[in-house]
């Protein structure tokens, strides 16, 4: 990345977490709720939309994110617990894993289910880990010397950490094992024929996406004080893929649109609710209405919300300009010069 | 002996894809393989480069034994492969395959975890002067390969299988599909190649006229074993080849 652009984008995270201690609480914690989802989404889109593997599991792997923090924060660990997180839940993601070396499609789905379920029974039965279905009170983070307990603080640091999140990501894609999850999500045995060890490359990608994945769920465990097993059920495996197709696969920005989708809309209608008196009904159609924009973002816009804002961005700005700005876009490259003339040159 | 293939032998369900072949190829030499479709030369391919495991033969190369290796593994002896029909591969630039076909042969385990911090400038250039500016890719090396033609995918792939820097080359149908002018440039690259880096190559291709000013030797297959072998004349003299593979009574 250019020095000038990195710069305008450290700017930009560092006034967005200044500008969290100006938001008023609930303001605050819708803040840190969109970037801790988002972080997830991160790494689920990582695996899926980048590496090309589908994941039921990343409910039960937040989980583990908020267990590991919180029993390594309850015992003094401080930011290191947040690492740890990402490390136990980086092991359990490569375990989930292990299967899609041997299953396809369907056949691993299922095996991530499986997953997901084995380890909400896990968390009801180790107690002395989990205390079990009542659930571990999670103290607040030591920060500095300093409990952090405020949603302005959770804020700043959530945005932070999803910056560096977003920073990381972006450049694990730049390197070899990142560009080899591109080909084995389109194509394995091409992968194979290149010389790509698909194994391993599949095994750094449940790597990568779990250790992230584990972050964000210290971060929840920390933001909510409480892990309990019903807070990472299917239910929240179910959110992070409506993020994910929401949002868009296979681009970063659609995992922060994905995140702020899924968490806002239910918060909006919550309210839309309680104004009109019939929470108890529209609570009902949440599920039901993410089911349905999931198939709906299936059908029309298989690439998210993502695609779909810089289809808008391009008709506005092809409205104001006379000339649209110039851009990498598929339809702009494609006029390439004629095969034989740019061969021809260098023989 | 480069490259000693022996009693190669690979079945699927009940079709016998190749059956008994055999095949050597020195080094430095352009060795193309002509036949039918159907009779095998894909499979044949395949094996050699790990991606079948043949249920009989040997497969060897410079003194070792390349049957039962993995795909990467064969790699890294040297031996890269190209495909007959290239694949899409969407959000890659030119740069970016040719850079994996690179990889291919570099670091590995956690070694890789240092790229995250090295710069890549010095391997671009060397990829640059090395493959990209030899097959005519230097300008359209940021591009993604999806926005390309059939033609310039296919020199793209040829550009990723000589970074990894092979010695032995296997091109599937590497002509196929391309105009006429494509067809010759990109035979002209083939014999560079092999001027240039002494590479041995292996050549899967149905155009005659390509076969016959490329190669060096020429093995017909058929029905998954080899039923000639000899120079271009000689393989257009034999009345056999002729009736097998140029359709002739
Ligand atoms: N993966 C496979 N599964 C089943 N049959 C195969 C497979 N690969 C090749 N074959 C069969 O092997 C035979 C040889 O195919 P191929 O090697 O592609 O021929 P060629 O490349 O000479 O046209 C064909 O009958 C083909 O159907
Ligand atoms: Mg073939």
């Amino acid at each position: 990345m250019p020095a000038r652009r990195r710069l305008a984008l450290l700017a930009v995270v560092v006034l967005a977490a200044a500008g969290s201690f100006a938001l008023g609480r609930f303001g605050a914690y819708l803040v840190h709720s969109v970037a801790i989802a988002a972080i997830a989404a991160m790494g689920l889109n990582l695996l899926t939309g980048f590496a090309g593997q589908i994941s039921f599991a990343s409910g039960a792997l937040i989980g583990i994110g908020a267990y590991t923090a919180g029993n390594l924060g309850n015992a003094g660990w401080g930011l290191g617990a947040i690492l740890a997180a990402g490390v136990a839940a980086a092991v359990a993601s490569v375990v989930i894993g292990l299967p899609a070396l041997r299953l396809r499609g369907l056949y691993y789905a299922i095996a991530t289910l499986a997953a997901q379920f084995v380890l909400e029974y896990l968390f009801k039965i180790v107690e002395p880990l989990t205390k079990g279905i009542s659930g571990m009170n999670i103290a607040p983070l030591v920060l500095l010397g300093r409990p952090v307990a405020s949603d302005q603080a959770w804020a700043a640091i959530s945005i932070a950490i999803l910056a560096l999140t977003w920073l990381g990501l972006a450049r694990l894609m730049r390197t070899n094992v990142g560009r080899a999850f591109l080909v084995v999500r389109e194509n394995e045995l091409v992968a194979k024929g290149m010389g790509i060890d698909v194994v391993r490359v599949k095994l750094w990608a449940f790597l990568a996406s779990g250790f992230v994945i584990g972050v964000s769920g210290a971060l929840v465990g920390f933001t909510t004080r409480l892990a309990s097993p019903e807070g990472f059920g299917l239910s929240l495996s179910i959110d992070q893929v409506a993020m994910l197709i929401v949002g868009g696969q296979g681009v970063w920005a659609g995992s922060l649109l994905g995140a702020g989708f899924v968490v806002l809309i239910p918060e909006a209608i919550q309210r839309l609710g309680e104004a009109l008196h019939v929470a108890n009904l529209l609570s009902a159609m949440r599920e039901m209405s993410f089911g349905l924009l999931i198939v709906l973002f299936l059908l029309f816009e298989p690439r998210g919300l993502a695609a779909l804002l810089r289809r808008l961005a391009r008709g506005v700005s092809r409205i104001a300009l006379p000339h649209p700005v110039p851009d990498s876009s598929p339809v702009v490259a494609a006029r390439t010069p004629a095969p034989g003339g740019t061969r021809e040159k260098a023989l | 002996m480069a490259l000693q293939v022996t009693d190669l032998t690979i079945s699927f369900g009940g079709v016998v894809a190749v059956n008994g072949m055999s095949l050597s190829i020195e080094p430095g030499e352009i060795v193309g393989l002509i036949g039918p479709n159907g009779a095998g030369k894909t499979t044949f391919i395949n094996c050699v480069a790990g991606a079948y495991r043949p249920s009989r033969g040997t497969v060897q190369w410079k003194g070792t034994e390349l049957r039962g290796l993995a795909p990467h593994s064969v790699i890294r002896q040297g031996v890269a492969r190209t495909f007959q029909n290239v694949a899409s591969l969407h959000d890659l630039t030119v740069l970016d395959i040719v850079k994996l076909g690179a990889a291919a042969r570099g670091r590995r385990g956690l070694a890789a975890v240092a790229d995250l911090w090295r710069g890549e400038a010095a391997l671009e250039a060397e990829l640059h002067e090395t493959v990209l500016e030899p097959l005519g890719l230097a300008d359209i090396a940021a591009q993604p390969v999806q926005t390309l033609s059939y033609g310039l995918r296919k020199a793209v792939d040829l550009a990723r299988a000589m970074a990894s820097r092979p010695e032995l080359l296997l091109l599937d149908e590497p002509v196929a599909g391309l105009t006429v002018q494509e067809g010759q440039q990109m035979a002209a690259v083939i014999r560079e190649v092999r001027d240039r880096r002494r590479c041995a190559v292996l050549m899967v291709e149905h155009k005659m006229d390509v076969v016959m000013s490329t190669c060096d030797r020429i093995t017909v297959m058929a029905a998954g074993a080899r039923i000639f072998e000899g120079t271009g004349p000689a393989v257009q003299a034999d009345p056999e080849v002729r009736r097998v593979y140029l359709g002739e009574p």
